[in-house]
């Protein structure tokens, strides 16, 4: 006596989207463009290691070169910073107050990505003792990245586990891996602005070895403030 | 609801001989109106007190003395008290509901609003559905009837019934068609009243038995009157507090056949009104179709369905996943360049500390080149001034 299977559940799986064969079919697909989105990225991670050790050696040279004629060498003004919140939440006045929530630096030992501009200097001027910031290096910004970069999808916070997270999103501004991603921060390219809020804020740890005073700026031998390069020490310390 | 209605059939049973179908007839609609207990439970309480007598307290009660307060000052609550002497009962408390022999608290009136008033739908709906539910076989037997031994459900019974006459006859019919059963469980579970009610001229309790519903009455009345637990109902006249009792639906029914026929005219159908209920459309299910999964599962339905969506990952579910620089594999799924990157980096590690070694060689040679040379340079010369040897200094002119 064989099997009888019931006439709806016939139907269901002739009928089914998720049918071997469909699923198959899409798992190929898929599989074929993670390979495409792997390969481009080992080319394209290839093409921006040249480009900043291209970009370094570049800058000794003109220094050098101005050095040798007697003058001097302007280095451009930096065009990325990472802002890095150090104050808590309680008692803060209503102006820093909103430009931290447009920075989205809503928590303490949150940190973002911010282009330097006129308009956001001036933003950083008014939240000076609240935060403190600096210019970071392609390893502050690849660490921050790859450790705890973590992407907004679906209105939800999810950590960046695959370049295909990466593609499904910035597939149309030309962002397809990790290191595209690290490229475009960093030389705050074209679409810096929708690279940078694919990104969740990044939330820091309290740095190891602590603080000196947050009061006092770091100038002043405290922590806020602008700190130029050494952002990246201490970065170091809380990533 | 349009749709023509297809209708079981239901088997006629004689009152005598043999228990086999002598004819059969079609169920009436009613018994394809909606099942609403909510409904019945609603109607049955109201209607339940309608047959009310008014009761009340005295208007008089408690209020038959001149008591007045002492006041203040004789230490003494501040009830009023019976005035005078000479008795017990003066000085004591009264008027209060809280004084022994005062009048209770809100005495009872007799224009209490006894009755109820429901709206004529809404009883026939409560009826349509406890008719209903009396050709349910579960719902009668989870009121309690014994039914097992019943031929058929919703039983119904040629009209000979109705010209019955003798209780006798009546009695060997309900043996004869197996309804005795839910009689003899009337007879045997008949009790004295649990309460007051029992020295109030309403001293035993019954259960309900079979109801015998009639189209005419030619002695049936009487026949099945003092059989205990047995009503009798002209079909013209349903009672729902007979149907359900206790707003319990599913009673026992034994129709007659023309009892059973005429429920097609006094309860209409969806598309015909009643014949006798001026207006009145048979109720409405608010699903035609109650089996909810077969209605998903049909064609229709499912070719109309968009494709399901991959199983998303929930609100908030938190992914695991390593440091990509303390698991290489992590590194390398997100960089596939990385493993090439610090090969290279090693690479040039190593030309930098063979370059670095070969200058640091080359100059420790001259280093110690020099140093044999002006030993051995110490050693030729007695004198050893230092004035002959060339030395470099470094002087402002250069």
């Amino acid at each position: 006596m064989s099997k009888q299977v019931p006439e709806t559940i016939k139907k269901q799986v002739k009928r089914s989207f998720n049918s071997k064969e469909v699923k198959k079919e899409k798992n190929e697909k898929r599989m074929k463009l993670l390979k495409e989105i792997q390969s481009k990225a080992f080319k394209r991670a290839e093409k921006y290691e040249k480009e900043y050790l291209e970009q370094d050696q570049k800058l000794v040279e003109l220094k050098q070169k101005a050095l040798k004629e007697g003058s001097f060498y302007r280095e451009p003004e930096p065009k990325l910073a990472f802002i890095i919140r150090i104050r808590g939440i309680v008692g803060v006045p209503p102006k820093p107050r909103k430009i931290l929530q447009l920075l989205r630096l809503r928590r303490i030992y949150s940190g973002v990505f911010i282009r330097l501009n006129k308009s956001s200097l001036r933003m950083l001027h008014f939240i000076d003792p609240y935060v403190t910031w600096g210019y970071p290096d392609v390893e502050t910004v690849r660490a921050l990245i790859y450790k705890r970069g973590h992407a907004r999808v679906n209105h939800q916070r999810k950590i960046i586990d695959s370049n295909e997270m990466i593609y499904d999103k910035l597939q149309k501004y030309d962002i397809v891996c990790m290191e595209d991603l690290v490229h475009e921060i960093y030389t705050v390219g074209k679409n810096f602005k929708h690279a940078n809020s694919f990104l969740w804020a990044f939330k820091l740890k309290p740095p190891v070895g602590g603080f000196s005073t947050v009061k006092k700026s770091f100038v002043n031998k405290g922590e806020h403030g602008n700190r130029e390069q050494y952002i990246n020490t201490l970065v170091k310390k809380m990533i | 609801m349009t749709t023509q209605q297809l209708r079981p059939i239901v088997s006629v049973f004689p009152i005598k001989g043999k228990v086999k179908t002598i004819k059969q007839v079609p169920l009436p609609s009613v018994f394809s109106a909606p099942i609403r207990p909510d409904v019945v439970r609603f109607v049955h309480t109201n209607m339940a007190k309608n047959n009310r007598q008014a009761h009340a307290v005295s208007t008089t009660a408690g209020e038959q003395t001149s008591a007045t307060s002492w006041g203040t000052g004789r230490a003494v609550a501040r009830i009023p008290r019976v005035k005078g002497s000479g008795t017990g009962r003066s000085g004591q408390a009264a008027f209060g509901n809280m004084c022994r022999g005062g009048r209770m608290y809100a005495p009872k009136k007799v224009w209490r609003k006894w009755h109820r008033k429901i709206n004529t739908n809404q009883k026939r709906y409560a009826v349509c559905s406890a008719i209903a539910a009396t050709a349910v076989t579960p719902l009668v037997m989870s009121r309690g009837h014994r039914v097992n031994k019943l031929p058929e459900l919703p039983l119904v019974v040629s009209d000979q019934l109705q010209s019955l006459t003798k209780t006798r006859q009546a009695v060997k019919f309900l043996k004869f068609i197996g309804a005795y059963r839910d009689v003899e469980k009337v007879i045997r579970t008949k009790k004295t009243r649990v309460g007051q009610g029992k020295y109030r001229n309403r001293r035993h309790v019954l259960r309900k038995g079979p109801m015998v519903v009639y189209a005419r009455n030619l002695g049936i009345k009487k026949a099945f009157r003092n059989i205990p637990g047995v009503e009798t109902a002209s079909v013209y006249t349903l009672n729902l507090l007979k149907l359900a009792p206790g707003s319990q639906m599913g009673r026992f029914i034994i129709w007659t056949e023309s009892a059973f026929k005429l429920l097609e005219d006094i309860y209409g159908s969806w598309e015909k009104p009643s014949k006798f209920k001026s207006g009145f459309y048979l109720p409405r299910p608010v699903m035609v179709n109650t089996d909810v999964e077969r209605i998903i599962k049909s064609d229709q339905v499912q070719t109309v369905l968009r494709n399901r969506r991959p199983r998303s990952r929930k609100y908030g579910k938190k992914i695991q996943r390593a440091d990509p620089y303390e698991d290489m594999s992590v590194m390398l799924k997100l960089n596939p360049y990385y493993k090439t990157k610090l090969q290279k980096q090693k690479e040039l590690e190593e030309k930098n500390k063979e370059e670095r070694k070969e200058i640091v060689d080359k100059s420790r040679k001259e280093y110690e080149d020099w140093l044999y040379f002006s030993e051995e340079e110490e050693e030729e010369e007695e004198e050893g001034s230092d004035e002959d040897r060339e030395i470099e200094v470094l002087s402002d002119e250069n």
